[in-house]
């Protein structure tokens, strides 16, 4: 397996695997031609063809073998820049009175903006059958190497909006609680609009005025900052990483933004540059391993070590992945943050 | 049919208006159940009568309704010249967002409560309370209306516009459907707690405790939202007098068990618009004429009543039979207010 940004000939091979992903993942949606804009959009940002505003740089996981596509990962440069970005920031309101001795604490939602500008992870979809063997990890992970090697793309801060509660029918506590009444749509249509990038009616549709969470269901108040479960792996690798909760949510699902300095990420900032070696059978623990190259990036995941003077041995399958030769520049990073 | 007169209300009455006081309902905050406040209630009204006044400020005026041969009073009404003068007057205001995308074709209003201080200044019909024997009739009438011309008669003394607060609903052991889906949260007690700290406390801690940011009502449980405007049974016989007078229900509503606030401008209520001042011209027996609501003009000695009279508009007369005269406590040649019944 490797990682690679996509090209136009990932097309068809892109819209079979976004059938696949479902309800909630907004920025994967099966829409052929929203699709080959992405992937032009990708292509666009790799050449340096946009401001930042538009930036968008996909990748794809590529089995090297039979060269399928089994995933993508992406890495939007600054959200909010072109059109409003919105979260809920859940706040607290004190309502106190000493006369009556009365003290109460009311969360509060309050829409805000307060995320623009941040680079945001996203588009994250790995195939089922492939949901194995750090395949995951490479996928999410490879995209701090390309932070940690191109930082000038992106802003200083990160974030990742995780998939919030829903049930097997794609219904959302949380929307039917809050949503649903000013929309008088379904979460996977009003999921849906957003996903491709419909977001103007956010700002006309949406209540305007803080919400307090007592007048929300109890199911609704339950799931604020909680993701679905399928998606409890990706928070603790990204929390493992060193990004956490810091009381933004999705105003459609609920779902957390987790949120970290980009020089802060633990695959940022314990990367390091190497010269790759050839070897037979390289040992070590698993690293993920990048050639630096900003158009033809690749990654892969290698078992090795960093050795005497900062060499890096990997075999020659790896080095033909990452379509390098010894003596050439990589830069690498433990798969695994050690303790 | 017994006599009963409209008078204003004196300490003697103190032991009658806490018996009356005892038997309404809680959320009647402006008849608490403290003999300590009913007291100040006379005094500031005993007050108001004998002070000379040019605006409306902190006056209120707190009259009793007695039946003339037994002296017994049987109801009680009030008015506060100045909503909202020495603490805040707080209501919820409704009002309609339009939440509208072209691009969705979406097009919906979304119903709101805000907290707001409109009515500060306007001039506050309160405590309204009538024995039930005299429910039927015309005597609700004579308790609701009579302040309508006592305003007439002073109008120096009242604002342009005046408004009054209707009991919403709740149920008998005190609980309402509105408090418990929204004030509960901000007070953290129950309702009638609620109510008796602000017959008792004054209504400061109100502002502390109310929400800042506007209630979307759509988000509210079902009986909540049924609760708003909507007048408990104690308060629908008021509230009706009222609407007749023109009182509109539609714009405000309590802030905490959402009972409707009606309203009206001064001069467009009807008892005001209609009413006339003529001279006395004693009749010794049967009037005939019709119904009126008749007062004299004074303030310490103000009276009013259900009378027959004949009224001759262009010679400024009005024809009272000598027991009315005695009633109201006028001579022949004394000027009265009236307005028809």
């Amino acid at each position: 397996m490797r990682l690679r940004p996509i090209a136009y000939g990932d097309h068809a091979a892109l819209v079979d695997l976004a059938r696949g992903a479902g309800i909630g993942v907004t920025t994967l949606q099966p829409n052929e031609e929203r699709l080959g804009r992405r992937i032009e959009v990708s292509v666009d940002s790799f050449d340096h063809r946009l401001e930042k505003a538009q930036a968008n740089y996909l990748f794809v996981l590529e089995d090297t073998v039979s060269g399928h596509l089994v995933g993508t990962s992406g890495i939007a440069a600054a959200v909010g820049l072109d059109e409003p970005w919105y979260n809920y920031r859940v706040g607290t309101a004190v309502y106190c009175s000493r006369e009556i001795g009365v003290y109460r604490q009311l969360q509060t939602l309050f829409l805000t903006n307060d995320l623009t500008g941040a680079s945001e992870l996203c588009s994250l979809f790995l195939h089922p059958e492939h949901r194995r063997g750090g395949n995951g990890g490479l996928l999410s992970k490879a995209r701090f190497l390309f932070l940690a090697e191109f930082p000038d793309l992106f802003a200083h801060k990160v974030i990742a909006e995780l998939r919030g509660v829903s049930d097997e029918q794609g219904r959302s506590p949380f929307w039917d609680s809050l949503g649903r009444h000013f929309f008088r749509m379904d979460f996977s249509r009003a999921d849906y609009l957003s996903g491709v990038g419909n977001k103007s009616f956010i700002a006309e549709l949406m209540p305007q005025h803080p919400v307090y969470t007592a007048f929300l269901s109890e199911a609704a108040r339950e799931v604020i900052g909680e993701v679905h479960t399928s998606t409890r792996p990706a928070r603790a690798m990204l929390e493992s990483e060193g990004f956490s909760y810091q009381g933004y949510v999705d105003i459609f699902d609920a779902g957390p933004a987790v949120e970290a300095p980009a020089s802060a990420i633990r695959a940022v900032r314990d990367s390091a540059v190497c010269e790759a070696a050839a070897a037979d059978k390289p040992d070590g623990s698993l690293f993920l391993v990048s050639n630096r190259r900003p158009h033809e990036f690749r990654v892969v995941l290698a078992h090795g070590a960093v050795g005497e003077g900062g060499r890096f041995a990997l075999t020659g399958a790896h080095l033909d992945a990452l379509e390098i030769s010894a003596g050439d520049s990589v830069r690498v990073v433990p798969l695994q943050a050690t303790r | 049919m017994d006599r009963l007169v409209l008078r204003p209300a004196t300490y003697a009455d103190l032991p009658a208006v806490e018996r009356i006081a005892g038997a309404s309902p809680v959320g009647v905050t402006s008849l608490p159940r403290s003999r300590d406040k009913l007291f100040d209630k006379i005094a500031s009204s005993q007050a108001s009568l004998s002070a000379d006044v040019s605006g409306c400020g902190e006056e209120s005026y707190f009259f009793v309704l007695e039946r003339e041969h037994d002296k017994e009073v049987v109801g009680t009404a009030a008015i506060v010249a100045s909503a909202g003068f020495s603490e805040p007057f707080y209501n919820f205001r409704n009002e309609t967002l339009t939440h509208a995308s072209r691009e969705l074709g979406i097009h919906h209003r979304v119903h709101v409560l805000t907290l707001c201080h409109d009515l500060t200044g306007a001039t506050l019909l309160t405590s309204f309370v009538l024995d039930p024997a005299y429910k039927d009739g015309d005597i609700p009438d004579l308790l609701s209306r009579a302040r309508m011309l006592f305003i007439a008669a002073h109008r120096q003394r009242f604002a342009d516009n005046v408004v009054s607060e209707m009991l919403g609903v709740c149920d008998e052991a005190g609980s309402a459907p509105f408090w418990d889906s929204v004030g509960r949260h901000f007070f953290g007690i129950d309702y009638p707690l609620a109510e008796f700290y602000c017959g008792v406390k004054g209504r400061s801690f109100i502002a502390e405790l109310l929400p800042q940011h506007p209630i979307y009502v759509p988000m509210l449980p079902r009986e909540a939202q049924d609760s708003i405007g909507q007048i408990h049974p104690f308060s629908r016989l008021p509230c009706e007098i009222l609407l007749r007078e023109g009182f509109e229900t539609e714009r405000y509503v309590d802030i905490f068990d959402a009972g409707a606030v009606v309203q009206a401008r001064t001069e467009e209520i009807r008892t005001i618009a209609t009413h006339s001042k003529a001279k006395v011209v004693a009749h010794p027996a049967d009037v005939g004429g019709s119904a009126y609501l008749v007062a004299n003009l004074d303030l310490s000695g103000f009276r009013a009543i259900l009378a027959n009279a004949a009224l001759d508009d262009e010679r400024g007369e009005v024809w009272l039979s000598e027991t009315d005269m005695q009633s109201l406590n006028v001579l022949a040649g004394d000027t009265v207010i009236l307005a028809p019944l």
